[in-house]
């Protein structure tokens, strides 16, 4: 066991030297953003800030009151907040703010040489910034008044010869460029639908003028490419109300940088924290992490944005917490930054209850909530871990799990496929198979669908456009949908980058037709053709398959063109793979993800704890993706163990664990719950298409779980009004645990909990066999449905209201008794 | 005294309820609760003109053809006319298509807008955001739809809820975006109650509503009592959103369960037959019937989706192939459910002196294409559509705004969909200029400002 504990100190250790590298270590005081200026050419310019800088952090925009001076004002000078040059040559600028001065130092070159404008540089970026390729003007798929372009410049060439060649050559008028429809239009010399968007006195309208002047140049494939992106400060710690401007800088391959804060696109990540306006100046509005996204040239780039609460908590809190695990330290380092206090432990009740539900998918029967409650043992609870990782029905559990992910439906896979897929699932659960071993099955599939559940997959996705986005959705919890006919608008994902990933599928081919929900025998034999490829509409032709950020397919690869993609998806260095799961498992002992939605993970939505994601994807990688290791982990961990009683000085945290966060249990998980407590089951025999049509199945004998069953399509009104996965579409939006009045109604008044307690085999009716005074008989009763014993207080006052009824109607009583218990919060709830 | 009968039986429970208002009114919960509004109203504090405004909203999901329905264009080449031929109406100012022959009729209780358009993505989900809550959500902000916005200011006015969706909230548009039928930023306690059930079904009841046929007043009230020692005792939800939700919603479903009123609104079958017939025996006509017992009986906002669905059902959604609707199904099963409806719910409204205080707005996340695709259906065009208004203080019969000649953009008066929520408001006499509590408690303006209502219509 030792050298396991050991192993994994070193990881840590491995890890936070890596995160330490990454950190920007300016020492306290005061700093003109950016650095490192460098002017090239008469035109340049570079916006400036003063930045106070705290612990590493940047914590206050002071640009406002500072007072600039040059060294050598015949080198550069500042206006309205520019660097500006003035000549060739090396010089230092002095911002003093108060009694305190920050410098930097400014090059300036070829000042003697005016700007070559650029399309891809700069045109396309003043075109987009001013709205004219947005979706809802000249972008659309159509156009706009005869004039098309592509979605916000993802297609330069095809942009350049729509304004130079198009329309007879009258979008653009080299003698003079005024007169272009190009800059006419925008400009409202000529009317233009879509009104002012580039004022003839603006930046924008000299660079495109200047571009015309110079000739009109057109993009070559050896342009100079945006290689990077960078915004400063890329992390702030602001308080309420306070103002930030962000400063970005694209760096090309050419070596040269440039300022384009006026060109970049910004929007929040969460309002309720920060707000940003169209020149990078960000509002802070509340307390909480958010930040800013920065798009410019479809490149994205983040900077965070900390508020911490105005808890008064002192740092002894911090320093005497006791940490189980990495996880630990690394909640309680972002909950220190954010002044949010952690709960204390929860109790051995609610341990045994919340470990119970989160591992095995149910709540703790009488019989094991008394054993484990009367234990003395302090290390019971690590115990009841392991004891529940390797329980029998955490195969049941994780199955449907796994079968939510992998839209296991009989709506839209006939009865012999449904089984093969969903036992396919069931066996990799029971063999604990890491995941990687599970998703590599799944993206090779080939064979026959009853006998490699793995295929239906393919059956579900027919074709390659589909196969991609589904793969990229269950296991990279990304969404590249869009990007299938433009870039991507909100993401980095290209067209191009789009197809490439396609074509690894375009030879997935299979024999028989198989079948829908309704018709046909599932029957389907996927196997891989030795040639085919899919084409890129845009160019006409395929793309070499690439994955996303990484290496192309070799091109003598003659294999199987899945399989190079299998080894890309699950390899270490594809950190959207290990963050995928991880969040996901880590959002099924939470309630939410780090990330949310759990299966978001888009550059532009991030993690709430950023080194605590990425600690856990590497623990992950490092563990070989052995699943049950991981949920170890964090079920020992301090941070899972805490209340879900808020404290003073946590309980505006929603994101943060902080504390325990109570959650609706899931439908299956809460019918199954009734029927474990009233001891009578559920009746599963039909299955239900779309259109009112029903089958009848003999698949669930009485007795079958709710997750048992094998799919969606199985009829019942409790899970469909509880908000079950329909697994239609792959996505978590498709389950939803939010409470609503119907819920309640049913609860109330439907048979789902009513007719059960009526049954004669019922808890009611063993209570009332054994005669039993009522003391008793209301302990057990919270032990069959809280898991604990009542307090004593609650006891009293409850026996108190069934003494006061007539004993006549015991049988009633009893039914009213676990009525309350099991319509309580604490029964619905997992908390 | 406590006289709860069960499901079938009479029961009238005033002292329970009136108990069960005061109880409920201590939560606390965002909005005027009934208490306080019947306090209030006593006190003479309430406008009683303003209070007696109301709203129907006819969701068109699917998105009607604008120029196969409220604006023809019979001068337009063939590829943009369609199949259609204009017919007059009781309005001389209004013609529509010869597939509404009983809207023509109520054509002077009625006025269309045809300049409607929004800028959004011609996706479903995105036009249902747009045109119910006059937004698109961005930055993980969810705005509130119309209803709620209504329940937020004026809350219940009697046991049924402030905002009821039928026959239930909207499924999947295609674009996984949510679909702004919701209570949003302002809570899940604004959140509609929908119905989820179809009310032309034979033996149609609300889900669950009463409690079962053997279960007395008298233990319902104990189930209560002891509901409360077992659940107040714990203090880990105090801070948990859904868990407090829960709990509301407890409050909420004991005031519907136990309330006479309640359950007679939901009740068709105090309605004759010929009403019902008039209507037309299908889900949508008997939703339309619904919500006009449900204004009746107190409910501020009622929504009605016309369709669930744009996948495989026949929608407006035609765009001429499968899983979607062709112009065909629209002529032939659509428009004479939805024109046998409209006009007997403009028709009962008006005779039942109704008309005045109920707004009906007939509204649709979007239009259709100008050309007939190569399918002969039309796809979806925000850029230029038709919604219509009628009662609440509208006059019938008026044509706001134009369409060019092809029905492809606004040609007169561009009307955007903070106008039409800010119409919507107007007609309910709520202030424009107020604010509600946005996300960390920012003021959010109730329409984007700058915005107004069509005055034109008034």
């Amino acid at each position: 066991m030792n050298w396991i504990k050991i192993a994994v100190c070193l990881w840590i250790a491995a890890a936070s030297v890596a995160r330490g590298e990454n950190t920007d270590l300016r020492a306290d005081g005061l700093y003109v953003l950016p650095g490192v200026i460098e002017l090239q050419g008469r035109q340049a310019a570079q916006r400036l800030i003063v930045q106070r800088y705290e612990n590493g952090l940047g914590v206050e925009d002071v640009t406002e009151r500072a007072v600039w001076e040059s060294n050598d004002p015949d080198v550069v000078v500042v206006e309205q907040g520019r660097a500006k040059p003035t000549g060739n040559g090396k010089a230092k600028l002095y911002a003093t703010v108060g009694d305190v001065t920050a410098e930097v130092v400014v090059r300036v070159d070829d000042f003697d040489q005016s700007v070559q404008w650029e399309f891809r540089r700069h045109v396309l970026p003043v075109l987009s910034r001013a709205g004219c390729n947005m979706g809802a003007c000249h972008g659309a798929l159509a156009g706009k008044g005869g004039f098309r372009l592509s979605l916000r410049g993802y297609f330069p060439e095809g942009d350049y010869h729509t304004i130079t060649r198009e329309a007879r050559g009258r979008r653009i008028e080299l003698s003079d460029p005024g007169r272009s429809l190009l800059l006419a239009k925008p400009s409202t010399a000529l009317p233009h639908k879509g009104g002012l968007k580039l004022p003839v006195d603006s930046l924008g309208y000299q660079i495109v003028s200047g571009w015309l002047t110079q000739g009109a140049l057109a993009p070559k494939m050896d342009d100079p490419r945006l290689v990077k992106l960078m915004v400063e400060p890329a992390d702030v710690t602001l308080k309420p109300a306070d103002t930030q401007q962000l400063l970005v800088t694209a760096h090309y391959s050419d070596g040269k940088t440039e300022d384009v804060t006026a060109w970049a696109k910004y929007s929040s990540s969460d309002q309720t924290v920060a707000d940003v306006d169209e020149h990078g100046r960000i509002t802070v509005q509340g307390h909480g992490e958010g930040a800013v996204v920065v798009w410019f040239s479809s490149q994205l780039v983040l900077a965070r944005v900390g508020v911490p609460f105005d808890n008064p908590i002192s740092e002894d809190v911090f320093t005497n917490l006791p940490e189980s695990s990495f996880i630990d330290t690394l909640v309680n380092d972002k909950l220190q930054q954010l002044r949010l206090e952690p709960s204390p432990r929860c109790t051995d009740a609610e341990f045994l209850r919340r470990a119970f539900l989160d591992a095995i998918g149910r709540p703790p029967t009488e019989t094991e909530a008394v054993a484990f409650l009367k234990q003395r043992d302090p290390q019971k609870r690590i115990q009841l871990v392991d004891q529940l990782l390797t329980h029998e029905d955490y195969v049941d559990y994780w199955t449907f799990k796994w079968s939510d992910l992998l839209l296991v439906n009989g709506r839209r896979l006939r009865p012999k496929s449904v089984k093969a897929y969903y036992t396919w699932i069931r066996e990799h659960v029971e063999e604990s198979s890491p995941w990687d071993d599970l998703v590599r099955e799944v993206i090779t599939a080939t064979g026959s669908s009853y006998e490699n559940g793995a295929t239906n997959f393919y059956a579900l996705h027919q074709d390659p456009e589909n196969m991609t986005e589904n793969v990229c959705q269950a296991f990279l919890g990304l969404s590249i949908g869009c990007a299938k006919c433009h870039n991507h608008p909100l993401e980095k994902w290209t067209n191009d980058e789009y197809y490439a990933m396609a074509n690894f599928f375009s030879r997935v081919r299979a024999k028989g037709w198989g079948g829908d929900g309704r018709g046909g025998d599932g029957l389907r034999t996927l196997f891989v053709g030795e040639q085919g490829d899919l084409i890129q509409p845009l160019t006409g032709k395929p793309q070499w398959p690439t994955p996303l950020d990484g290496k192309p397919l070799p091109s003598d690869y003659d294999a199987d063109r899945r399989t190079y993609l299998a080894e890309w998806l699950v390899s270490p260095d594809n950190t959207y793979f290990s963050r995928a799961i991880a969040n996901r498992l880590w959002a099924n002992f939470f309630g939410k993800g780090i990330v949310n939605p759990v299966d978001d993970l888009r550059v532009s939505n991030p993690a709430r704890n950023e080194p605590l994601l990425e600690a856990l994807s590497d623990y992950l990688v490092h563990i070989d993706f052995d699943l049950k290791r991981f949920m170890r982990e964090i079920m020992v961990s301090e941070t899972y163990q805490r209340s879900s009683v808020a404290t003073e000085h946590n309980q505006a945290d929603e994101h943060y664990f902080s504390r325990y966060f109570p959650r609706r249990l899931d439908a299956e998980v809460l019918l199954d719950a009734i029927s474990q407590a009233t001891g009578v089951p559920s009746q599963f025999n039909q299955i239900g298409y779309d259109g009112n049509d029903f089958e009848n199945t003999s698949e669930y004998p009485l007795g079958t779980r709710a997750i048992e069953l094998h799919d969606s399509a199985i009829v019942s009104d409790f899970l469909d009004t509880f908000g079950r996965n329909e697994r239609d579409i792959t996505c978590e939006c498709e389950r939803s645990n939010t409470p609503s009045i119907v819920q309640v109604l049913h609860i109330s008044n439907g048979t789902t909990i009513n007719d059960r307690l009526k049954d004669q085999a019922s808890c009611v009716g063993h209570a009332l066999e054994t005669e039993r005074p009522w003391d008793e008989i209301v302990e057990q009763a919270y032990l069959r449905t809280l898991s604990r014993y009542p307090e004593e207080q609650d006891l009293r006052a409850i026996v108190d209201e069934l003494n006061a009824a007539p004993q006549t109607s015991r049988r009633d009583l009893l039914e009213d008794l676990y009525w309350s218990l099991m319509s309580s919060r604490e029964f619905l709830f997992n908390h | 005294m406590l006289d709860i009968c069960g499901r079938g039986k009479a029961f009238t429970c005033d002292g329970v309820t009136r108990r069960d208002f005061l109880r409920v009114g201590t939560l606390g919960a965002t909005g005027l609760g009934l208490p306080q509004y019947l306090a209030a109203k006593e006190q003479g504090a309430i406008d009683p003109h303003k209070d007696e405004q109301s709203c129907i909203m006819i969701f068109n999901l699917g998105a009607p053809s604008q120029l196969d329905t409220f604006d023809l264009k019979p001068d337009a080449p063939a590829e943009v006319r369609g199949p259609f031929h204009p017919i007059n109406t009781a309005s001389p100012d209004i013609q529509i298509s010869e597939i509404f022959p009983r809207h023509a009729a109520v054509a002077d209780k009625f006025s269309l807008i045809r300049s409607c358009y929004h800028s959004s993505a011609a996706v479903h989900d995105a036009g249902w955001q747009m045109m119910q809550t006059g937004r698109q959500f961005a930055g993980g902000v969810e705005t509130p739809h119309a209803g709620a916005v209504v329940s937020y200011f004026r809350g219940r006015r009697s046991d049924l809820p402030a905002f009821v969706v039928l026959p239930e909230t909207m499924g999947r548009g295609g674009g996984n975006l949510p679909n702004g039928q919701a209570g949003g930023f302002l809570g899940k306690p604004h959140d509609p109650f929908a119905l989820m059930a179809d009310p032309s079904k034979p033996n149609f009841e609300v889900p669950d509503l009463l409690p079962p046929a053997d279960l007395g007043a008298v233990r319902v009230e104990r189930r209560r009592r002891l509901r409360e020692i077992v659940d107040q005792s714990v203090r880990n939800f105090e801070a948990s959103d859904d868990a407090r939700l829960l709990e509301s919603n407890f409050h909420a479903a004991y005031r519907l369960m136990t309330s006479t009123e309640a359950r007679e609104a939901f009740d068709l079958s105090k309605e004759p037959a010929k009403v019902r017939e008039r209507y037309g025996m299908n889900r949508f006509g008997q939703c339309c019937l619904l919500s006009r017992r449900l204004i009746e009986a107190g409910v501020r906002f009622v929504t009605i989706n016309t369709f669930l669905t744009v996948f495989d059902e026949i929608t407006w959604d035609i765009h001429g192939s499968k899983p979607f609707t062709s112009i065909e199904g629209m002529r032939d099963i659509v428009a004479p459910m939805y024109d046998q409806a409209y006009s007997a719910l403009i028709e009962d409204l008006s005779q039942r002196g109704m008309l005045d205080s109920t707004l009906v707005s007939c509204l649709a996340e979007f239009g259709r294409t100008p050309k007939v695709n190569p399918a002969g259906g039309r796809d979806h065009w925000p850029q230029c559509f038709t919604v219509s208004f009628a009662g609440g203080g509208v006059q019938g019969g008026r044509v706001v705004g134009a369409s060019d000649p092809i029905g492809g953009v606004p040609a007169e008066r561009p009307t955007s969909p903070p106008e039409v929520l800010a119409t919507i408001f107007h007609s309910l006499g709520l202030d424009l200029d107020d604010h509600l509590p946005g996300p960390a408690g920012r003021p959010f303006p109730v329409v984007d400002i700058g915005h107004g209502p069509v005055t034109e219509l008034f």
